[in-house]
């Protein structure tokens, strides 16, 4: 049985944006989860960074946004890019290195890019996005076309001089520039207790004269309320803001991270009971506006699609040796 | 002879104040050095009453270190400022669970009083678990309907005061209100104000979508404050001390009887339709008007409910209590207390 279609005064989303914003989740799990399995079995040549366990922080932001606006991602892009709508098969095939992929096999997990969507590229450099998010605000509000830029940095990464100095840039120029720092928890292995001296990430804005909120990263709703308020302030010319959005990666720094530093369980009990999706979900069908079988269509045919896209981005042929002074430079 | 030390507890949360309301209201965020300053504020004040151990809880926000800082830059210069300072040892897990962990064990350890900085969150989750143990509240959340507003010193003054049998506990302590709700086996206290409202998810937790607001059950209702029980306080004042409470009716404006323009968040004035309001009975059970919403407690939604729920909302009065911090320092002024060598007759 279909749910009833009216959310208003229930959710502050219609059923159609509620259906979009698991259906991107999961799409995020599935890829992500797919990755760790073929990652073990040494299909994937460097390095990835994976989003599951965070995916409502990026969709809860992303869902308010359009193509117009920029986002500068991190080195664990993956969510952000499927959050901003690039396309699943052209990430995988770039991630395997193909000549298929969203950035022609070059980048790899931490350079996807792709500017039609406003995605302006994950970031081996940890903190690189802020700089590039200023320049980004600056266009927009040069062309006072209402567009935003966000950039997202972990709990690591936001104590780079690059992030503080953007802080302060765009608070001078009051630009309509977005900082979201998702915490969760570890800097690589390190510990934010060690690594961060203001600990609060609202003070830390505060510094720089910007208005800082934190939510819980775990909650699609809690983010997607807090980021659209932010969003649409900085749309009317209130400037810069920062989100703090904690949160939990289900999986280690990097696939092989054997994660020692975890407490004994932790892990498990992240999977049974700090599961943003399963928290959505929960939420949404005891509400009655969407069943539990509509959620499993979505699961069904989220996992035909990345299979799809798996076995197209195995099937696709490498870049070939004319191709490395391609893309080099920019053609004038 | 069995000498005993007079021990206090101290709850800072370092999280309240940094909600969305730092967006949509332009709501102050305090910061984590205020509140280390607030911390050794009342640590040095409680010291001069006499109170020798303070436990506090452990928290990974930063205002241990700035607390650390400034003992030891005391303990350095030799001087004799602050009581014994004793973190409870458990993990720290950053959420409302560390807060209920301090409070029990604070009773435990015997303490006779718990002073907490934080919003009416904070108060309510230390009431919570802290058992007969008296609380004085100092404001450092966002709306704050709950702790009085005044200078920390003071605040710290008259818990030494009360604490060290200084001023007569008839003096001393006031009792208080609270709201308990039920959701089925579940039970969840409120110090100020339930709200039922239409949302189901909990989201970002503070209440600003008027819209939805159905129901109000406040304990008392003070027309100088701001957030939900601002409401009742515009409509009907009750004081802390009176036996019941104020329920309000809400409604949509077009079903409204009355349209009253009121503070819910700071800065932040909108026009809340109200049906009707009544006195709020003591032990006296209520049902929510919907069959299906949730629950907001002190301004936050915490429960939701379907028609499928037994909801039941009471207020019970002398509750728990807290230290009457006017009435301390009022007895101090008159009795002499502070005066430690007098030389004239006054």
């Amino acid at each position: 049985m279909t749910a009833p279609n009216s959310t208003a005064g229930i959710f502050p989303l219609d059923k159609k944006g509620l259906l979009k914003a698991y259906r991107t989740m999961r799409t995020i799990r599935e890829f992500e989860e797919r990755l760790h399995a073929d990652f073990a079995k040494g299909d994937i040549p460097g390095f990835v960074h994976l989003y599951a366990g965070e995916e409502a922080a990026g969709t809860g932001i992303m869902m308010h946004l359009e193509d117009k606006d920029r986002i500068a991602s991190t080195h664990r892009g993956h969510g952000h890019c499927i959050a901003k709508g690039v396309d699943p098969n052209g990430m995988m095939a770039e991630i395997y290195g193909k000549v298929t992929g969203s950035c022609r096999g070059k980048g790899g997990s931490m350079h996807i890019a792709d500017l039609s969507k406003g995605m302006m590229g994950a970031n081996g450099i940890l903190g690189a996005g802020a700089p590039l998010v200023c320049g980004a605000a600056l266009a927009a509000k040069y062309r006072g076309d209402g567009a935003v830029a966000i950039c997202f940095v972990g709990d690591g990464a936001s104590n780079q001089g690059t992030f503080l100095e953007s802080l302060n840039l765009a608070a001078v120029w009051n630009l309509p520039a977005i900082f979201v720092v998702e915490n969760n928890g570890y800097a690589e292995s390190t510990s934010r207790d060690y690594a961060v001296a203001v600990d609060s990430y609202v003070d830390r804005a505060a510094g720089f004269g910007l208005p800082g909120v934190t939510v819980d990263g775990l909650d699609f709703f809690a983010v997607y309320e807090a980021a659209g308020e932010i969003i649409k302030r900085a749309r009317e010319g209130g400037g810069p803001a920062l989100l703090e959005c904690k949160m939990i990666r289900m999986y280690g720094h990097f696939e092989g991270d054997q994660q020692t530093y975890r407490a004994k369980g932790e892990l498990e009990d992240i999977r049974a009971n700090k599961d943003c999706i399963k928290m959505f979900s929960q939420r949404v069908t005891e509400a009655g506006v969407i069943s539990r079988g509509e959620l499993d269509a979505i699961d069904r045919e989220v996992v035909a699609e990345i299979q799809q896209a798996v076995a197209s981005a195995k099937a696709a042929p490498l870049p070939t040796a004319a191709d490395l002074t391609t893309d080099v430079y920019v053609s004038y | 002879m069995l000498f005993m030390t007079t021990a206090i507890g101290i709850i800072a949360n370092p999280v309240s104040a940094r909600d969305i309301r730092r967006v949509i209201a332009n709501a102050t965020a305090l910061q984590i050095t205020d509140r280390a300053n607030i911390v050794l504020r009342v640590l040095s004040c409680v010291k001069a009453c006499g109170v020798g151990k303070v436990y506090m809880m452990p928290e990974n926000g930063g205002i241990r270190h700035h607390v650390r800082r400034g003992i030891d830059r005391a303990e350095n210069q030799g001087l004799k400022h602050f009581p014994v300072l004793e973190y409870l040892d458990y993990k720290i897990s950053g959420t409302v669970e560390d807060t209920f962990r301090a409070a029990r064990l604070m009773q435990e350890k015997g303490v006779s009083a718990i002073v907490v900085l934080g919003g009416d969150g904070t108060h309510r989750a230390v009431v919570t678990a802290c058992g007969d143990v008296p609380i004085a509240g100092i404001s450092t959340g966002t709306n704050n309907a709950f702790p009085e507003h005044r200078e920390p010193t003071i605040t710290g003054l008259a818990v030494g005061l009360a604490v060290t049998g200084k001023v007569p506990s008839a003096e001393a302590f006031l009792p208080n209100k609270k709201i308990v709700v039920r959701v089925n086996d579940q039970e969840e206290i409120a110090l100020v104000d339930v709200a039922v409202v239409t949302e189901r998810y909990i989201g970002a937790r503070a209440l600003w979508r008027t819209e939805t607001f159905r129901e109000l059950f406040v304990t008392f209702a003070d027309p100088e404050v701001i957030g939900m029980s601002a409401i009742a306080g515009l409509l009907s004042p009750v004081t802390r001390l009176d036996p019941g409470g104020l329920h309000v009716r809400m409604a949509p404006e077009d079903e409204a009887n009355i349209i009253l323009d009121t503070p819910i968040a700071p800065g932040y004035m909108r026009g809340i339709g109200v049906r009707d309001y009544t006195a709020m009975k003591p032990n006296v059970k209520y049902r929510p008007s919907i069959s299906d919403g949730s629950i907001a407690l002190d301004g936050e939604r915490e429960l939701s409910f379907t028609r499928d729920d037994d909801v039941s909302i009471e207020l019970i009065p002398d509750a728990f209590r807290t230290v009457n911090v006017s009435g301390c320092m009022q007895y101090a002024s008159r009795h002499g207390l502070m005066r430690v060598n007098q030389k004239i007759n006054a």
